[in-house]
């Protein structure tokens, strides 16, 4: 019965006598245990006092559990002391930081400069897991969640990671918008910020001012989420209501975005239309059309945006036109309605939520995108653009970036709330447990021309799109000259042997390389993560429930940029200190795509009874035996979704990592916007034809070997749609 | 009864031993930390050829001068680089003056030309030039004589308004090479004067991208006819599209002297300074011509690449590098620039 | 390992969901070796406490304890129960030997031994030669079966059923809960059984407590409870009753007058003071006849008739006092028409007073 907290209390001491405390840059051991590589125990001794009194929950913790009497006053004592440590550990994390007190009033107080301390280490992670699930063991001992260690343990761990990755550094945004440069609380600078003319000026109406960024990236968005919406509505009609010859490529079509990082149909856009663009060479040399460089501003951004992001209206309305129950039509058949009359008045009412789900869902990707402004925006900035500059330009404005941020934030998640309260309860689907019979309509004929005349071109064009990106990373120079050459993959892939081995000195290796890295630590971490949150939510029941899923769902709402710039405010500085290295990266996909795997289990859970789980428990399986042997085999069609999804989605994001990226690990999205930016598009395509190509791969080898095809489709993944870039 | 009651000491080991697996990478792989200002590929040559001499491995990341600075100035509380290797001066100078970097007295500072070794002395020792560059424009000859517009020989000649939406330039908010313009301009017209210019050339201006040399490289694939950039970034684009042209401007032109500087806090200061002495040795500066750049090195012992500009034969200006490097100076012109160019209609 | 039947004793439990109480201050003890029905209409707690005596629920205050050892705060992992679920909660990914071998391969039985212990489990129900099957390849009862061989292989202490039979049909229905029964006879046993099937309940139990709105109404023998009910709800719950209002004069001795509109009667007061208070009387005890001679009788009409197969029932509606009787009488007797006048005659031997504060 004690044994798990007696492992605990002991490790977490161990960790205090005999692990570094603090993050060491290069491990060396010269300094240890006293010095910058010292114990916590080591630099309490040598007089960095504020670590003493971590020893004493520990100390206790073990005393209590050695006593080996398991009764309620001991569990009690447990949570108390594991939570007061923990907390205790935090506070002084918080208070301490790199060049003396954190806070005013701590100066004020204790008086200036005070201590100082580095990032927490090792030591510092240990104790705290030790503290953290002691008291999680102690709660559980209280009867918590039917006195379950797992799952007091999992809610406590979950709950602390969101609470450390996706609220506070929200939490820091916005001070760090509140406040001014000496850091002093200040109001009326964010007031003026946030209100700024630049963001929401509306000059533009009168003369040819830009307008406030606000305002085009609204404009933006509300223009791509109508056309997004409308082509995916063709498209889902034509592939359920139609004898269309060409589902097949419909379906790829709805593969090829989760897996293209984002930008490359941007510059797909370039190599046709930009002004040595393939396309504008064939107009100007056929009908002396001179290329302009209209491609770059509003309306290049709103049709890569729309070819990115109507599959995604098309993934939701699929679901809403197989839910419209034929019967319906049938009824209103039998009473002489017309074929148009009826889906005038009875098909079209029935997809009204539907469409307005994709449409808020298109809206929030939109205003989220980060790639496609970037490549293709010229002049026109919008708010995540613009974010980024704040942040990586010459006049760097951290307060200005956090308080674009905020204006961001809140578009998208005032969106979001729309799409999640208002749609989420209404919905007129009218798919029931029960076969539904009856045969669905073929549509009016005037609806069905309509469709064809707007999906027909679109998909071509798409197709084109990607034919560009991969017959132009085999050219010299698309637009200039089509002398067929591999320069650009030997550039960028290049591998010699030398006489120390292979050598691969290709420019893309390295990014490649850390890409891989990153993608493969990331997605397993992300699955597990998102699995067990779903389990968490689904299961048991316990108070702060809904805290949870929301601050789930929050990471997801979060637009990129937003948490880019959240996390390099949070995290350069101590107590928690991981920019710089893969693990920030890490961490940045794990919460940003962690929300897709949750969604997919609750949904894979909704379906599997309770009582499955309580049989295995009252058979004497704990819950982490419960989940492993029966709760995740019975789930692994959400495994592989989000195994594959969360893996995807690393490798292709770019709004969030390119405020992260570092020397040693740059990734392959931000390598290639940066060739990109220098002009190099050749490398760049070639890369991204190699991305796109690995993907695909990657999607089918995980299917394989987790079982299930589900190509295309995603379940539940549709509802909350691939994430914001 | 026991094998499961492990159960939690199961999930806590993998919980810990998951965030120490992820946490490892995060100790520095490489013992030398380069933030590169200049082309990717030059930028690849000086890292792999430190790499091979000295056995030290170097992390390497390319970026635009101004947001190294900003990566250095955000920093700042935690260094992550060590050496700040390339890019435009001025960034250089204002870390300085903002104190983000040290102060380092290489072993052949008399091995170097006046100007460097005058900025060296200006920047009190916190940054030194490794090589310089004239700032000019180029045109693709193709697409001027396809639009019928005139040749362009002087800054002057730009603000023509044939050339609307035919002129690319970099953002100076991002781009050293940008800033370098401002404030050449200035210089060579007077603030007001220089402000009016640059208002009109904003009408030409189809696009302010963020790197210094992306222009150069817009003018090779033809996305714009006019290019302002370093010649020698113009000059490395003519390699490729012979159609290019490069102007030295006739009124004159201001220069960038490209710098070095270890960054304050540097957690391989001892690497950073191997480095710093190594790339201005002849042997390192000669990279910059094998790989396709052409700027003049500082080193008086490295030969002068054939194809640059040789910079005693360019109309240049006495250029004011400790006053335009400044960070009030800087500030007030980003901001007037910011204000009345960028943010006005076209 | 091996532990034998143990008691089961609930101490003033309480169980609340926010607002609401679930389980309300329940005592009671089941013996070692005994059946015992949790009765009652859904909705009164009777599931939640067998989840309270799995472990799947924790009490918000008092104590459980099983064999002796206080398990208030024990997971359910960490309790010697067994559970049969009203959905059986096969675990689809297995075959039945799986299933069944499930409880001791957690327990870190030697797989070998463990499917040893679980063929045994599958033989004692029946189902030698389905073991490789997956539970959707079974018949209703024979999932049932895989359910009842699952719960027994750990020998458990105590066994718990969640309505086992109300996802079969009404004649395998009668046929499982005997084998049910004769399981735990032959075993010895201690069962905890819910239902709100009273005939299930009378049919199996030792003993059966019932429940109603979260707390115990009554506890004791099938028996007991049928013909000697606490109140009204008990005695309406197990087995239809009439209840007819009436007044308790005096009690003297074992017996007490009590006076239902113009009656008088003898009837056992049970510890019922003077006052108001209900007789019950089960309707085929209900004799009905022409009316005659006024005293001892109620008076009223036929206000339904209905033919059920070998007997009919007879809707009386009484005059004094207001109240509607039910009788069921063997068919051969008199009938009577409906409208037609009738005299209800009460036994003393067949009505139970029952206290009036629980009506």
């Amino acid at each position: 019965m004690n044994r798990t907290p007696r492992v605990l209390a002991a490790t977490g001491l161990l960790a205090y006598i005999a692990l570094p405390w603090y993050t060491i840059e290069n491990p060396s051991l010269t300094s240890y245990p006293f010095g910058d590589e010292g114990t916590a125990l080591g630099l309490a001794i040598m007089g960095t006092w504020w670590l003493l009194p971590l020893a004493l929950p520990l100390l206790l913790c073990l005393c209590i559990a050695l006593r080996n009497r398991p009764d309620e006053s001991c569990a009690e004592w447990l949570a108390v002391l594991g939570f007061v440590g923990f907390a205790y550990l935090l506070a002084q994390g918080f208070a301490v930081g790199l060049h003396g007190w954190n806070a005013e009033w701590l100066n004020a107080l204790f008086g200036a400069p005070g201590p100082k301390q580095q990032g927490m280490g090792f030591g510092a992670l240990v104790v705290g897991v030790a503290l953290l699930f002691l008291g999680c063991r102690g709660l559980a001992g209280m009867g918590w969640c039917r006195g379950d260690t797992f799952i007091v343990s999992s809610i406590g761990a979950v709950g602390m990671l969101l609470a450390l990755f996706v609220f506070y550094p929200v939490a820091t945004i916005l001070t760090s918008a509140f406040t001014d440069d000496k850091g002093q609380m200040a109001i009326a600078p964010f007031v003026e910020k946030i209100t700024d003319s630049s963001i929401w000026g509306l000059k533009c109406l009168g003369n040819g001012v830009a307008c406030g960024v606000a305002w085009n990236t609204i404009v933006l968005a509300v223009l791509t989420a109508f056309a997004s919406t409308t082509l995916g509505l063709a498209f889902a009609l034509i592939a359920l209501r139609t004898k269309f010859r060409f589902k097949a490529p419909l379906r790829v079509m709805t593969v090829l975005p989760i897996i293209t990082p984002p930008f490359v149909i941007g510059l797909a856009l370039i190599l046709m239309f930009g002004r040595s663009g393939a396309v504008s060479g064939i107009l100007f040399r056929t009908f002396g059309v001179v290329p302009t460089r209209w491609i770059y501003g509003l309306t290049g951004i709103f049709i890569a945006q729309v070819l990115a992001f109507a599959p995604i209206a098309f993934l939701v309305l699929v679901g809403v036109v197989q839910g419209l129950s034929p019967a319906l039509e049938e009824a209103a058949q039998t009473l002489r309605a017309k074929r148009l009359t009826i889906f005038r008045t009875v098909t079209w009412p029935l997809l009204r939520p539907g469409l307005a789900s994709a449409f808020l869902l298109c809206l929030i990707e939109s205003m989220a995108d980060f790639g496609n402004p970037l490549v293709l925006g010229g002049n026109f900035e919008v708010l995540s653009t613009k974010i980024f500059f704040a942040v990586v330009g010459a006049a760097t404005d951290q307060s200005r970036a956090a308080a674009l941020s905020i204006v961001l934030l809140l578009l998208t998640l005032i969106g979001f709330a729309v799409q999640q309260l208002w749609l989420g309860k209404k919905s007129f689907t009218t798919l029931s447990g029960k076969g539904d019979p009856g045969l669905l309509m073929p549509l009016p004929t005037s609806i069905r021309l309509a469709c064809y005349a707007v999906a027909v071109p679109w998909l071509v064009f798409t197709f084109a799109v990607y034919a560009i990106i991969f017959i132009g990373s085999f050219v010299k120079a698309v637009g200039r000259d089509y002398t067929p050459t591999l320069a650009s993959y030997e550039i960028a892939f290049r591998v010699e042997h030398t006489s120390f081995g292979w050598f691969f000195s290709g420019s893309a290796w390295p990014s490649f390389f850390a890409t891989v890295e990153i993608a493969l630590l990331a997605a397993p971490l992300t699955a597990a993560i998102g699995l067990l949150t779903a389990y968490l939510l689904t299961r048991p029941d316990f108070h702060g429930r809904r805290a949870l899923d929301f601050a789930a769902m929050l990471s997801f709402a979060i637009p990129g940029t937003v948490v880019g710039v959240s996390y390099i405010l949070a995290f350069n500085v101590p107590p928690i200190e991981i920019t710089g290295g893969a693990l920030i990266l890490v961490v940045c996909f794990v919460f940003r795509n962690m929300p897709v795997g949750m969604r997919a289990g609750t949904a894979a859970l909704a379906q599997i009874d309770k009582s499955l789980d309580e049989a295995s428990l009252t058979l004497g399986a704990r819950s982490l035996t419960t989940f492993a042997r029966v709760v995740l085999p019975l789930l692994r069609p959400a495994l592989t979704a989000s195994l594959i999804y969360a893996f995807v989605r690393a490798m292709t994001a770019v709004s969030a990592v390119i405020f992260l990226v570092s020397a040693q690990y740059n990734m392959a999205t931000t390598y290639i916007i940066g060739r990109v930016d220098a002009g190099e598009y050749g490398v760049a395509i070639a890369y991204s034809a190699a991305l796109i190509v690995l993907m695909l791969v990657v999607i089918l080898l995980i299917e394989s070997l987790v079982g299930e095809r589900r190509l295309g489709r995603r379940p539940a993944m549709s509802n909350v749609a691939a994430a914001p870039t | 009864m026991l094998p499961h009651r492990s159960g939690t000491a199961v999930l806590i080991a993998a919980f810990v031993t998951i965030l120490i697996v992820s946490a490892l990478p995060v100790r520095a792989g490489g013992s030398l930390v380069m933030y590169c200002g200049v082309q990717e590929e030059w930028c690849r040559a000086v890292s792999t050829a430190f790499e091979r001499e000295t056995g030290i491995s170097v992390a390497m990341t390319r970026k635009s001068a101004g947001e190294v600075y900003a990566q250095v100035k955000a920093e700042a509380a935690n260094p992550r680089g060590d050496i700040w290797w390339g890019g435009t001066g001025d960034p250089h100078q204002q870390a300085a003056n903002e104190g983000l970097t040290i102060e380092y007295k290489p072993a052949n500072l008399n091995e170097l030309y006046d100007w460097a070794q005058r900025q060296w002395q200006e920047a009190r020792g916190r940054t030194i030039g490794i090589y310089s560059g004239a700032l000019g424009f180029g045109y693709n000859e193709k697409l001027l004589k396809a639009r019928g517009l005139p040749e362009p020989k002087c800054w002057a000649d730009l603000i023509n308004p044939a050339y609307k939406d035919e002129i690319q330039v970099a953002d100076p908010n991002s781009s050293g090479t940008a800033y370098n313009l401002l404030a050449t301009i200035v210089q060579i017209m007077g603030e007001e004067k220089g402000f009016a210019f640059l208002k009109a050339l904003h009408k030409n201006v189809n696009q302010y991208t963020k790197a210094g040399a992306a222009p150069a490289q817009a003018v090779n694939l033809g996305e714009t006819t006019i290019g302002i950039t370093f010649m020698h970034d113009m000059i490395a684009a003519a390699q490729d599209n012979p159609d290019i042209k490069t102007v030295a401007p006739c009124e004159g032109t201001g220069y960038e002297i490209g710098s070095m500087s270890l960054i304050k806090g540097a957690h391989n200061l001892e690497n950073a300074k191997k480095f710093y002495d190594w790339a201005l040795t002849p042997a390192a500066q000669e990279l910059a011509a094998q790989n396709k750049s052409y700027q003049t090195p500082s080193n008086k012992n490295t030969p002068l690449p054939k194809l640059g500009v040789d910079l005693s034969k360019t109309k240049l200006i006495d250029y004011d590098f400790a006053k335009y490097g400044s960070s009030e100076v800087r500030n007030a012109l980003l901001k007037r620039w910011t204000d009345e160019v960028k943010n006005q209609p076209r | 390992m091996k532990r034998g039947p143990a008691a089961v004793e609930f101490h003033r439990v309480v169980k609340r969901y926010g607002d609401v109480t679930a389980v309300d201050d329940v005592s009671f003890t089941i013996a070692p070796g005994e059946l015992v029905t949790l009765l009652g209409p859904s909705g009164c707690g009777k599931t939640t406490t067998l989840r309270l005596i799995a472990g799947l629920e924790m009490a918000t205050t008092g104590s459980i304890s099983i064999g002796g050892l206080d398990v208030t705060r024990r997971s359910a992992a960490e309790r010697n129960v067994s559970m049969v679920f009203q959905s059986y909660a096969l675990f689809p990914h297995m075959s039945v030997v799986e299933n069944v071998a499930y409880g001791p391969s957690v327990q870190g039985v030697r797989k070998a031994r463990a499917r040893e212990m679980a063929m045994e489990k599958i033989a004692l129900v029946g189902l030698e030669g389905l073991e490789q099957r997956a539970p959707s390849e079974l018949s209703g009862g024979q999932q049932q079966r895989v359910a009842v061989a699952r719960a027994l292989v750990l020998e458990p202490e105590v066994l718990l059923f969640d309505e086992p039979l109300s996802n079969l049909d009404a004649k395998l229905r009668r046929r499982v809960r005997e084998e049910i029964r004769e399981l735990q006879l032959s075993l010895g046993l201690t069962v905890a059984y819910v239902t709100h099937d009273q005939e299930e309940a009378l049919a199996v139990s030792d003993r059966i407590i019932v429940m109603s709105n979260a707390r115990v109404a009554q506890i004791g023998a099938p028996r007991e409870l049928y013909e000697a009910p606490v109140s009204c709800f008990v005695a309406d719950f197990v087995g239809a009753a009439n209840l007819i209002p009436a007044e308790v004069d005096k009690a003297d001795g074992e017996l007490a007058s009590v006076r239902i509109g113009p009656c008088h009667l003898k009837l056992a007061h049970r510890g019922i003071g003077p006052g108001k208070a209900y007789v019950a009387i089960r309707p085929y005890r209900v004799s009905i006849g022409p009316p005659c001679c006024g005293n001892g009788e109620l008076e009223g009409h036929v206000s339904k008739v209905a033919y059920v197969g070998d007997h009919l029932e007879y809707g009386v509606r009484i005059s004094v006092p207001a109240v509607e009787l039910i009788a069921i009488v063997p068919e051969p007797m008199q009938a009577f028409a409906k409208g037609a006048k009738v005299a209800v005659k009460i036994n003393p031997t067949s009505a139970v007073l029952v206290p009036a504060d629980q009506a």
